[in-house]
């Protein structure tokens, strides 16, 4: 009996022990998500957040103002898109050792080229190969960077229920 | 003392020796396994490049052969995008014996250029371009 009880209150001692061990590099008042009192870091997105945030929805509303013809929405998208591919290209030129710039040129600057002379001339069904040939060059670096999991395809539908893309009147 | 505080010794001192080995562990910064496709170590680079024609323009489907010195090599083909991956052969062979070559039906090798990077990172692949001529 007296035994039992020697062990049992050993137990709960080391059990405690081993348990404030492993949280020992953790204060109070941290979270797992970080620590409240922290200064601000500096806000430094990856490759995945900045395709989420530069170039999908880019890529997407290109698409949707070049099938709508809206003619300088498209222009504009493109420029933006453009940009988008600059900023990612410099926040990460290299990605899983392989050069960012090298192969976002390889996929996306001739169809981007073919893109601008079909808005500019405002010509739908080359506007339409030439955004085939981007969202193929997408995919293809995804490919390349093992991620062909990652599919882009031509919108067939807007996911942004508040703009418009039909040329305004 | 009796048997049952005998026993009792027995097993606090079995989940002290458990516990101090969970601790360690937990202040050593984790339980001690490493990345699983982290085979660095046992590696040298791996190769990259680009196959392009004399316009620049990428070439897809392109036949790449690497190749150690003396020892035969890998041959592969670039993707879509123009481009070859050859993963890192042993530590034991020096890059600079590793050539890379390329062929396709109608093209001859121009030329075979090795990009020099300024990082000794070892993830960074040996990058060499291969251009080829239209015959």
């Amino acid at each position: 009996m007296r035994g039992r009880a020697i062990a049992g209150t050993l137990v709960a001692a080391v059990t405690a022990f081993a348990v404030l061990a492993a949280l020992s590099g953790r204060t109070a008042a941290e979270s797992p998500f970080g620590d409240p009192n922290a200064e601000p870091a500096p806000f430094n997105p990856q490759m995945a957040a900045l395709m989420s945030m530069l170039i999908q929805p880019r890529h997407a509303k290109l698409g949707l103002a070049g099938s709508a013809e809206n003619w300088p929405l498209a222009a504009y998208m493109l420029k933006e898109l453009r940009q988008g591919f600059a900023v990612v290209s410099k926040a990460v030129p290299r990605w899983k050792g392989l050069p960012v710039p090298d192969l976002v040129d390889a996929a996306v600057s001739q169809p981007l080229t073919l893109l601008d002379f079909a808005i500019k001339l405002r010509y739908r069904r080359q506007f339409d190969e030439a955004y085939a040939g981007l969202t193929s060059g997408c995919n293809a670096c995804h490919a390349t960077t093992d991620h062909a999991f990652v599919v882009i395809k031509v919108p067939d539908a807007s996911a942004f229920p508040n703009q418009e893309f039909a040329p305004k009147q | 003392m009796n048997s049952a505080v005998r026993r009792g010794w027995r097993m606090a001192g079995a989940v002290l020796a458990m516990s101090c080995a969970v601790s360690l562990a937990a202040w050593a910064g984790g339980s001690g396994f490493g990345d699983d496709d982290d085979n660095g170590e046992e590696e040298g680079p791996s190769y990259f490049g680009f196959v392009r024609d004399t316009n620049g323009t990428t070439v897809p489907d392109a036949k790449v052969t690497v190749a150690v010195k003396n020892r035969g090599g890998i041959v592969t083909r670039t993707d879509l995008l123009g481009t070859y991956k050859v993963p890192g052969f042993g530590k034991e062979v020096d890059p600079k014996d590793v050539e890379v070559s390329c062929d396709k039906p109608g093209y001859k090798q121009l030329r075979v250029v090795r990009r020099s990077t300024p990082s000794t990172d070892p993830k960074i692949p040996i990058e060499t371009e291969c251009t080829l001529q239209r015959i």
